[in-house]
């Protein structure tokens, strides 16, 4: 796939403090990539950037090839969502979405009836001659929509706009959302925190920490083979085991860690870590299996039940190793059916040597 | 945010600049310059000579009337929030937001109307066969001299201060949190007590800001100590308009004017300090 | 609000209601004072009231040096009105949009002058006017008048701005409007009724300034020039009529205001 948008070398610093830090990645046209980070991230000011809001201290981004630094948002073609949904409270519905087309010079025929193609497709005809205030969360968040897409832009940016939603509205949205790009063809490029939101949606999600991108790639790729222990740590649905090497071969590497020996086989790392260096494995909470005695093999370790947590159909088992870290592991109720789960039961936590991942530390 | 000054940005921001750089720190600097010309045969002369400050700060007419204006100014300060405060509280605390909202309302009022019309309506009230008077007579007191008096200037004085020290105290009192007062009496603080030990210290900033403009109302003005204080004794703001009106003498004027700008300026950065004493800002 | 009962006292909230009361028949009494006696025939007011009559208004109405007071008035407030709503708005788009070195002093320029006294302003500002010729005639007046009301059509139109969504304006860059047309098509009518608000008040503050423009008009004088005037005089209940008839022009574009603005904000 072609590249629509590249950051090469970005940087952005405030005085002292950079926001973004060496930023190399592209997006493709055509695809929904969500932009994942906690407050502080970088995430906004990425998008910021890309929207001409902001200008990057170092580096060049380029729009279909064309650097476009020196364009001021109002002479590119990359309308935002807001979290705020910024709509002119002065103006209704109808005058919100012509906004960006009055701006270009359209006539009033071309623009109206451009508009209301756009109120209809976003299921908000009826509504062109309210006022703002008079609309509820989910209408406004249509108006918005249809306010930045009414240009029919290459690309369309949100930033967390859904955050103000309620949660059913919430999930509702992102159907709207997902099936909006997939029809329009239309680049989305979706900054958020919230990892259901991310992966629900996304074709490609970025995860940014303190300015820096720490993986790109597709939900499963991140969810199954997180690619740092920062990555492991915020979408929280692994174990993390960190200890010395102390065997290491293209077949597998066998870790000693304070909760005893862990080994990984086959997993696809570049470069096995050498014997003595510290290396980090992860396990997803799905794949780490439980039961009253150890199996055969490597990759079990003794843990007591200190709680439980039922959500739906699933269970959350909190548990305890012997020097006091923390495991989880989660299972149909099903799967768990037949098992001892008292607080304080001794149960045995274990995995496949196949189902854990190196991990890089930073 | 850019840094950089853009058409856009300096046709938005010069003009007041330039506005108030022309017309009102320009007269001020040259106020300073004034007042060490001299004034020979009833032209003014540009010079640098000393001599209108020595004169002014020699004479015991200008000192009297410095210890009068700030006597006065200070005495309206704290009369005008004494009387405005228990209106204030009752207001932010005791009226529904609706009640609220019309107290304001009233209040406001009074800025769109003469001040001059106000004095000149209390003359009617407080001459020898004025209504107080008269009402007093029926009742048989009086006649009580009260115009022309320092009574009749405080009430001008609190003519023209009360509406804007009751607005600015309720502003301070309004946005106290409600919560503070009820942790009070929930730990046996009385409600008088209350008052002092709560509303008044979490409102400060705003009660010694509305005293200060009281102050400086008070300070500056020239029509009540006249027209209901009779002018005697004399005040800096009716030294001032005699020196400019009658005696030509500006650059004297600018000697008064000068001195009580400083004081101004001491009275404010005390009053300031004061304020947001002990707190963080 | 549902407090508990108890932790009220009914004599105090009693006595604190009645000194409200107080306090607003203080500040009106002289208010309404000035509109009962402008009909009232006694050369020297006071009660029992005399005749109800008129005189006083005709002896204003015929009075040419009143009427060209009005006139000065009433052009002088236009003006001031206009330029300083239009100095205050710049002032306040400025400290709501940009940072830059030295807004302190910016901003105390800004908002300083209503704080120095009127008699200060008048002389400086008759000495500074007449330095450069621009003393005793009606631009002197408007150019102190601008002086003094720019920071309250400032501080009117910045409280508007601080309501409005921070993201309003780069909204509407992003959607393709350069920043005179986004001052043109979002700011201004965001403000709108703020600006109009700030005009009124800023002309209410021209029609009744005495000191300063009693200081620099010289022979053009305004109406509360003359009403001074009136007041070193003889005594005159002519004031009266004035002054009624002032405070309902005031009153008139204070209420209008108001009218305007709450309509604006149903919207």
């Amino acid at each position: 796939m072609e590249p629509l948008v590249s950051f090469e070398g970005v940087i952005k610093r405030y005085g002292d403090f950079v926001a973004v830090k060496k930023m190399d990645f592209t997006i493709r046209k055509g695809e929904f990539l969500a932009i994942m980070g906690s407050s502080g991230c970088g995430k906004t000011t990425t998008l910021r950037m890309l929207a001409g809001l902001d200008a990057p201290t170092e580096g060049v981004i380029r729009l279909s090839g064309q650097p476009i630094d020196h364009l001021p948002t109002w002479a590119r073609d990359t309308p935002m969502v807001w979290q705020s949904l910024a709509l002119f409270p002065f103006l209704n519905v109808r005058e919100n979405v012509e906004f960006a087309l009055k701006m270009r010079g359209m006539g009033r025929a071309a623009r109206r009836q451009k508009a209301e193609h756009w109120l209809d497709r976003m299921q908000i005809l009826e509504f062109a001659d309210r006022n703002i205030a008079q609309l509820s969360g989910g209408q406004r968040q249509r108006v918005a929509l249809a306010r930045s897409l009414v240009v029919e832009p290459q690309i369309l940016l949100l930033d967390e706009p859904l955050s103000a939603l309620d949660a059913a509205l919430k999930v509702r949205m992102q159907s709207v959302l997902k099936t909006l790009q997939r029809e329009t063809g239309i680049t989305f490029v979706y900054v958020t925190h919230s990892q259901s939101e991310a992966f629900s949606m996304a074709d490609r999600v970025v995860i940014m920490s303190r300015g820096q991108i720490e993986q790109i790639g597709t939900p499963q790729e991140i969810y199954g083979t997180p690619r740092t222990r920062f990555v492991a740590d915020f979408l929280g649905s692994s174990n993390i085991f960190t200890g010395t090497v102390r065997h290491s071969s293209a077949q597998g590497v066998e870790v000693e860690t304070p909760d005893g020996p862990v080994t990984l086989t086959g997993g696809a790392f570049a470069a096995p870590p050498k014997a003595g260096e510290t290396a980090t494995l992860t396990v997803l909470d799905t794949k780490t299996q439980l039961g009253l005695v150890p199996p055969g093999g490597a990759n079990a370790i003794r843990v007591r039940v200190i709680g439980e947590e039922f959500v739906g159909a699933t269970a959350t088992i909190y548990l305890e190793t012997a020097q006091g870290r923390e495991i989880r592991v989660q299972k149909s109720h099903d799967e768990l059916a037949g098992l001892p789960l008292g607080i304080g039961q001794e149960l045995f936590a274990h995995w496949s040597p196949t189902d854990s991942h190196l991990v890089a530390e930073a | 945010m850019r840094r950089m000054p853009s058409l856009y940005g300096l046709t938005f921001s010069l003009p007041l600049l330039a506005w108030q750089l022309l017309f009102f720190v320009f007269p001020l600097v040259f106020l300073v310059a004034l007042s060490f010309w001299t004034v020979k045969n009833f032209t003014m002369q540009p010079g640098f000579d000393p001599v209108n400050w020595v004169t002014m700060f020699a004479r015991p007419v200008f000192w009297q009337a410095y210890g009068t204006t700030l006597a006065l100014a200070t005495m309206a300060a704290l009369v005008t929030s004494a009387l405005a405060l228990p209106c204030a509280y009752a207001v932010a605390f005791k009226l529904s937001p609706k009640g609220q909202r019309w107290a304001i309302f009233l209040m406001v009022i009074p800025f769109f109307t003469s001040y001059l019309v106000r004095v000149y309506s209390w003359q009617i009230f407080l001459s020898d066969a004025g209504i107080i008077n008269v009402l007093l007579g029926r009742l048989g007191l009086g006649p009580f001299h009260l115009l022309n008096t320092v009574f009749a200037t405080l009430v001008g004085y609190l003519t023209l201060c009360l509406p804007l020290v009751v607005l600015l105290q309720l502003f301070s009192l309004i946005f106290i949190d409600r919560t503070l007062i009820e942790a009070a009496h929930n730990l046996r603080c009385g409600r008088l007590r209350t008052v002092f030990e709560v509303v008044i210290p979490a409102g400060r900033v705003g009660l010694v800001i509305a005293a200060l403009f009281a102050f400086i109302l008070s300070f500056g003005d020239f029509v009540s100590p006249i027209y209901l204080g009779g002018g005697d004794p004399t005040t800096l703001s009716i030294l001032i308009t005699d020196t400019t009106k009658s005696g030509q003498q500006w650059p004297r004027a600018a000697v008064i004017a000068l001195t009580m700008i400083a004081t101004l300026m001491v009275v404010a950065f005390a009053a300031i300090r004061f304020a947001y004493k002990g707190r963080a800002k | 609000m549902s407090a508990n009962p108890a932790n009220r006292s009914r004599l105090v909230d009693l006595g604190l209601r009645a000194y409200v009361v107080l306090a607003f028949a203080f500040v009106f009494a002289p208010i309404a004072a000035s509109f009962v006696f402008s009909f009232n025939s006694d050369r020297f007011p006071s009660i029992p009231l005399g005749q109800m009559s008129l005189q006083w208004y005709q002896a204003v109405a015929s009075d040419p040096l009143v009427w060209e007071g009005l006139r000065n008035t009433l052009g002088i407030g236009v003006i001031v009105g206009l330029v300083s709503t239009a100095l205050g708005f710049g002032a306040a788009y400025t400290d709501f949009r940009f940072k830059f070195f030295g807004k302190q002093v910016y901003m105390a320029l800004a908002l300083l002058p209503p704080t120095i006294p009127v008699v200060i302003m008048g002389l400086a500002m008759l000495a500074y006017l007449s330095r450069i010729d621009l003393s005793g005639n009606a631009l002197s007046v408007i150019i102190a008048h601008v002086v003094i009301c720019a920071p309250f059509a400032m501080a009117i139109v910045r409280l508007r701005l601080s309501q409005m969504d921070a993201d309003l304006e780069a909204a509407a860059w992003n959607l393709g409007a350069s920043e005179w047309k986004a001052m043109a098509h979002v700011i201004v009518p965001f403000t709108l009724p703020a600006i109009l608000g700030a005009l009124f008040i800023t002309m209410a503050v021209s029609f009744d300034e005495f000191a300063i423009a009693w200081f620099v008009s010289g022979l053009n004088e305004t109406l509360p020039v003359k009403v001074l005037g009136f007041l070193q005089g003889q005594v005159s209940p002519r004031i009266n009529a004035i002054g009624t008839f002032v405070f309902v022009l005031s009153m008139g574009l204070v209420i209008g205001a108001q009218v305007l603005l709450s309509q604006k904000s149903k919207e």
